[in-house]
């Protein structure tokens, strides 16, 4: 009988565990799928003189030429996983560079840059991209003298 | 062979120019002949004339002067004969000016004599007027004075006036003159003469049956007209009648022999003014040949309309033109031109052939090749784009400034254009704006630049802009 009892509950315990595992395992999946399908949040988008501290110095839409140079900082809260973001500057629709930008979880600021030369004075715009391609905002500006 | 140099290119325009200006050169000299206006243009044309035969043998100061006079004819004509030119615009209608033929009034001996004796008749003077014939009269007629005057009506008039002393006599007319007044006239011996026949009816029909006379008798009491020859009289009842009685009877010039002498004044007239036409087209079409090379732009027609001209590879065709001297220097570029039928051209890159059909010239001008002969046309089909605007900056804010912010209103707008230009742009950039006036936030407008100038807003008011713009200090 007590044998009888005993095999009884090594049963109920096997059932309970693999339960249990099953259970966890489950949730284990849906959590990272869930992790994978939420996108990367683009949270502030500017054209700056400079980057200090992953900040932006002097925020604006027109750049003098003698500046040297002209910088698109970007910083995307939250960052759910490893991926990357492509900063794409164009002056007057004409592609000019396409830069290519990690992202690391969970909050991550990234910037990009151009060299201003003389013929570079004309509008300008920086299109930013997910690794999708989809745009997420154009940023506009003007090189003047 | 210089006939057929010339004649194989004659058009039909050409010939109908010459007919054209040879039928006014005509008109104006049916309208104007008689006037001193025609011998002035004679004069004027062959002042022309020498002046052409003077440029041809370089006489430099006889071309200068006769180029003044000839600029300055056709004012003084104008000036000095604008009577005769008024006389003949107002008198004449529309049909007078283009066709009718004027024909001088011919005042001739008969027809004086006819009108003047229709006068009397109305005035009830009574009057005998004997024209001879081949007889001698100085038997017949008795007495009379010898007068010898050339006849005119108002001499007529005098000599039967009724206090005329010869007013009761005849008057005897050989050839344009009246010879004798008074003359006694036989009278008639006919017993069955109507009873209203008095002494001028008698001595008429008297006369008559005596000589080949012609006697024209005016009844003073009924105011008739009578003729009386080879011894029969008749009543007269108008001019016409009267004057072609005279002219049958003969001794006077008939009108005939006169519009026979016109008719061949009009024909050498006409003739002259062919000639004279065909001459001057000549000289003006066929003169020297003188080459020029033009640039002619090209107009595009029957384009489809859903399509618009994306490209051309040429937007000017070099013409080489051939025409006589005269004619190339008039020549200007607006007479030329170049068109090219797009009917059947489709969306995409299209050759066309330039020919002779693409080319418009003036009359006379030869075309004698043209570059290129061949044109690539692009067309693209119209679409709508909405595009976002973009401000175009352009100089300095000073230096501790920063311009932080722009917003234009409408951020966004739809524009047509070909769909090959469009897909390649995004923005639409305004026409530049200074930053070298701006010192502080404010607004403007601007005006969206269209470039390429094939676009054009859908909505043709929303080619303006409203530029809201944030300065601040720099960090």
């Amino acid at each position: 009988m007590l044998k009888k009892q005993s095999f009884i509950f090594a049963f109920a315990l096997l059932s309970f565990t693999l339960c249990l595992s099953l259970a966890i395992a489950k949730d284990n999946d849906t959590a990272s799928a869930a992790s994978s399908s939420v996108p990367s949040v683009l949270v502030h988008a500017s054209m700056c003189e400079r980057v200090e501290l992953l900040a932006p110095l002097n925020q604006a839409v027109a750049f003098s030429v003698k500046r040297d140079q002209v910088f698109c900082l970007t910083t995307f809260n939250p960052v759910p996983q490893q991926t990357y973001v492509y900063h794409t500057w164009f002056q007057r629709d004409k592609l000019i560079k396409i830069k290519r930008l990690p992202l690391n979880p969970p909050r991550w600021t990234t910037f990009s840059s151009i060299q201003l030369r003389q013929a570079d004075i004309g509008p300008w715009y920086v299109e930013i991209n997910d690794r999708e391609g989809h745009l997420l905002k154009i940023l506009r500006f003007s090189v003047t003298e | 062979m210089m006939i057929d140099n010339y004649f194989p290119s004659l058009r039909w325009q050409d010939i109908a120019d010459i007919a054209l200006n040879s039928y006014i050169l005509f008109r104006l000299f049916v309208l104007f002949r008689g006037t001193n206006v025609l011998r002035i243009i004679t004069g004027m044309a062959i002042i022309w004339l020498i002046q052409r035969i003077a440029a041809a043998i370089g006489l430099i100061i006889t071309i200068w002067v006769l180029q003044a006079l000839t600029a300055a004819a056709a004012l003084i004509i104008i000036i000095v004969f604008r009577n005769e030119i008024r006389r003949v615009l107002q008198t004449k209608n529309i049909k007078a000016l283009l066709w009718d033929i004027p024909h001088p009034t011919i005042s001739t001996t008969v027809e004086i004599v006819a009108e003047t004796t229709f006068e009397l008749a109305q005035k009830r003077i009574g009057a005998l007027l004997v024209f001879p014939g081949r007889e001698d009269l100085s038997n017949a007629i008795h007495s009379g004075i010898a007068w010898d005057g050339l006849i005119s009506r108002e001499m007529l008039l005098s000599i039967f006036r009724k206090d005329a002393p010869v007013h009761d006599g005849a008057c005897v007319i050989r050839r344009k003159r009246v010879t004798k007044v008074g003359c006694i006239l036989p009278l008639s011996l006919q017993k069955d003469l109507p009873s209203h026949y008095g002494t001028r009816h008698r001595a008429s029909l008297g006369l008559t049956e005596r000589t080949d006379a012609l006697v024209i008798c005016v009844s003073e009491e009924r105011g008739s007209v009578l003729v009386a020859n080879n011894g029969s009289i008749s009543r007269i009842r108008n001019e016409t009648e009267l004057v072609s009685h005279l002219e049958e009877y003969g001794g006077f010039k008939k009108k005939s022999v006169f519009y026979k002498k016109e008719r061949w004044q009009l024909t050498l007239a006409a003739i002259v003014s062919v000639l004279l036409i065909t001459g001057i087209w000549f000289s003006f079409t066929r003169g020297l040949d003188t080459l020029k090379t033009i640039e002619a732009p090209i107009e595009y027609m029957n384009r489809n309309p859903e399509l618009e001209i994306l490209n051309t590879s040429v937007v000017a065709v070099k013409l080489q033109l051939s025409g006589s001297d005269t004619l190339i220097k008039a020549l200007q570029p607006d007479n030329v031109g170049v068109r090219l039928d797009l009917g059947k051209a489709l969306e995409g890159a299209n050759s066309v052939t330039l020919t002779d059909q693409n080319i418009k010239l003036p009359p006379g001008i030869v075309l004698k090749g043209m570059e290129p002969s061949v044109v690539e046309v692009t067309l693209d089909t119209i679409v709508t784009k909405e595009l976002a605007i973009q401000v175009d900056w352009v100089g300095q804010l000073p230096p501790q400034s920063v311009l932080q912010k722009v917003i234009t209103e409408p951020r966004k707008i739809r524009v047509k254009g070909g769909k090959q230009v469009l897909k390649n742009i995004i923005t639409l950039y305004t026409e530049k704006i200074s930053l070298n006036h701006i010192g502080k936030s404010g607004q403007q407008t601007a005006k969206l630049a269209m470039n390429p100038a094939l676009l054009a807003p859908v909505s043709p008011s929303e080619n303006k802009v409203t530029v809201t713009y944030t300065v601040g200090n720099r960090e």
